[in-house]
């Protein structure tokens, strides 16, 4: 609608009462504050077409005065505060520290956490892990177009937990998030629950003691540094790229997995080349891969010794309609409309070593179970349409149409075998997970 | 007495600017684009509101559009744009809850 209105086009778009504020502070960021919405009381999605229409009538008034009544551009929100620091005093450090969390929580900055303060000795210290200059900007991050600054970074590294040896790896997450592939601001302020998956590869990973084994996206001592950094890329998504709930961040429910979660993978029991390999780096070289992800179910089989058994458990998985990946290549593939790039719907598969030594000991490698996963993960065409709507399907793939004489037919829920992602993670016994991926996952090497 | 100083977490933003569009001074003989990004329920909003504008204002004329890449979302690209901005005189969009 913004890009309209550049271009001399008087728009009004219909907006839910809930998403008002969601819808203003989007147009603003794009350029246009004020942008006029017909504001009905509920989504349209899963209303009666009846019911929809009724709620267009209601707002047919807004409709008329949004295209022809001026337009009031007054900013819809404060900017960013321009101080550098920020004092908070007590009857002693810990009591500063309280009026100072209970501030930080007001204003929207926290995950919730307890934050570690960020005192301009702290910030220094975290500074030492990387040879860039606190000015340098790294990234300019979605949906609120932040200034990802080496020093902003730094700042929401100590309050996450981290330490200097932390740093170049979130960095590197912070590129990832900024790719253009990632087409960050779909996900950040979508109604879904969309986490950032980050797995660490390489030496650098193991500098910073990222867990890759036991409990590896779990609570504990080991992983301690994974949940630093994970939390760390939280933070900076809601301070740096203004990814705040309510405001941009408009997620239905939510997920635990939001707050961290990011693991290394063992490459040390993997009896494959690491996962970075398969995405053109160096074996010796140290990365960091995003991949956005729903949720994540468990690969539970004690049982399977064959390559072909553990493949059949895994597609049970894989088929589960209620994901928003599931079959999605139908009515088409997420896309920036700016960029133009597109993503392929990409599913994430933590197999433990066990698991991975089974499929190894076959003969098989990562291309050979991802194309068994592609030929046991199939549903009939009508279960995969139940979510999915018809006319989008027409849009994107009218060549397709003939499906519909042919609902019983069983189609892959993903459109290539490299949609799904291997990584060996964890320790012992035959549990993996299943991570329900959000388009394409973006690799990055860590910059010395 | 104790006092804690933390710095600012919070990043400075890059600030874009687009002039609102001129508005319609009358719906007479104007061309509305009905903009559907395609998420469930929005094209029932806008044959309702095509159907009311159409009673209201008779001799208007109406053009449906579709963004030309996405999937669940379909957007507009910069041509989807061009090409709308050169067909019609505003436009009702639903592309989002």
């Amino acid at each position: 609608m913004v890009e309209l209105e550049r271009r001399g086009v008087p728009t009004v778009l219909f907006t839910a009462q809930t998403f008002v504020h969601d819808a203003h502070r989007s147009a603003a960021s794009f350029g246009l504050a004020g942008l006029p919405l017909a504001v009905v009381p509920l989504p349209f999605t899963n209303q009666k077409p009846e019911d929809v229409q009724r709620m267009a009538e209601r707002a047919f008034e807004q409709v008329v005065a949004g295209l022809t009544k001026p337009v009031d551009a007054r900013p819809v929100a404060p900017p960013p505060p321009l101080e550098d620091r920020f004092a908070y005093d007590g009857s002693d450090l810990l009591d500063a520290w309280s009026h100072m969390h209970a501030d930080f929580l007001r204003r929207g900055w926290s995950d919730g956490f307890p934050l570690v303060p960020a005192t301009p000795r702290a910030v220094e210290a975290m500074l030492r892990g990387t040879p860039r200059s606190p000015g340098d900007v790294v990234a300019t991050l979605e949906p609120g177009f932040g200034i990802a600054t080496v020093e902003k970074l730094a700042i929401n590294a100590v309050m996450a937990g981290c330490g200097p040896e932390h740093l170049p790896l979130l960095m590197t997450a912070v590129r990832c998030l900024a790719e253009p592939k990632m087409y960050i601001r779909n996900k950040a302020m979508s109604t879904g629950p969309h986490a950032p998956l980050v797995l660490v590869n390489g030496p650098k990973g193991r500098v910073a003691n990222v867990n890759a084994g036991m409990c590896a996206l779990g609570p504990g001592a080991p992983s301690a540094s994974n949940t630093v950094l994970g939390r760390a890329l939280r933070l900076v998504m809601m301070n740096v790229g203004h990814t705040y709930v309510g405001v941009s961040d408009m997620d239905t429910i939510g997920s635990p997995l939001k707050y961290a979660c990011c693991c290394a993978e063992n490459e040390a029991e993997s009896p494959w080349e690491p996962y970075h390999v398969t995405r053109g780096f160096a074996k010796d070289a140290s990365t960091v891969t995003v991949h956005f992800v729903y949720g994540m179910c468990e690969l539970h089989d004690f049982r399977s010794t064959t390559p072909e058994d553990l493949v059949a458990v895994f597609a049970t998985a894989a088929t589960n309609v209620a994901q928003v990946g599931t079959g999605l290549w139908l009515i088409g593939r997420r896309a920036d409309p700016r960029t133009k790039t597109e993503e392929r719907e990409h599913n994430t598969l933590f197999i433990c070593p066990e698991h991975a030594q089974i499929f190894a000991k076959a003969g098989w490698g990562r291309r050979e179970i991802q194309e068994a996963l592609y030929r046991a993960a199939r549903l009939p065409f009508k279960t995969m349409m139940l979510n999915k709507e018809p006319k989008a399907m027409a849009a994107a793939h009218p060549e397709l149409a003939w499906l519909a004489d042919h609902p019983d037919l069983p189609l892959p829920v993903v459109e290539d075998p490299g949609c799904f992602d291997l990584a060996v993670v964890g320790a012992a016994a035959g549990r993996g997970a299943y991570f329900y991926g959000a388009g394409e996952p973006v690799t990055l090497a860590v910059e010395d | 007495m104790a006092r804690l100083e933390v710095l600012n977490p919070v990043a400075q933003t890059v600030q874009h600017s687009v002039k609102p569009a001129p508005r319609l001074t009358t719906f007479q003989g104007a061309t509305l684009g009905l903009y559907w990004n395609m998420k469930a329920g929005g094209d029932a909003a806008l044959d309702r509101t095509e159907a009311l504008l159409h009673e209201k204002f008779p001799g208007m004329k109406f053009r449906r559009y579709i963004g030309s890449v996405g999937w669940l979302m379909r957007h507009c690209t910069a041509e989807d744009a061009d090409r709308i901005a050169s067909e019609v005189d505003a436009v009702v969009g639903t592309t989002a809850d």
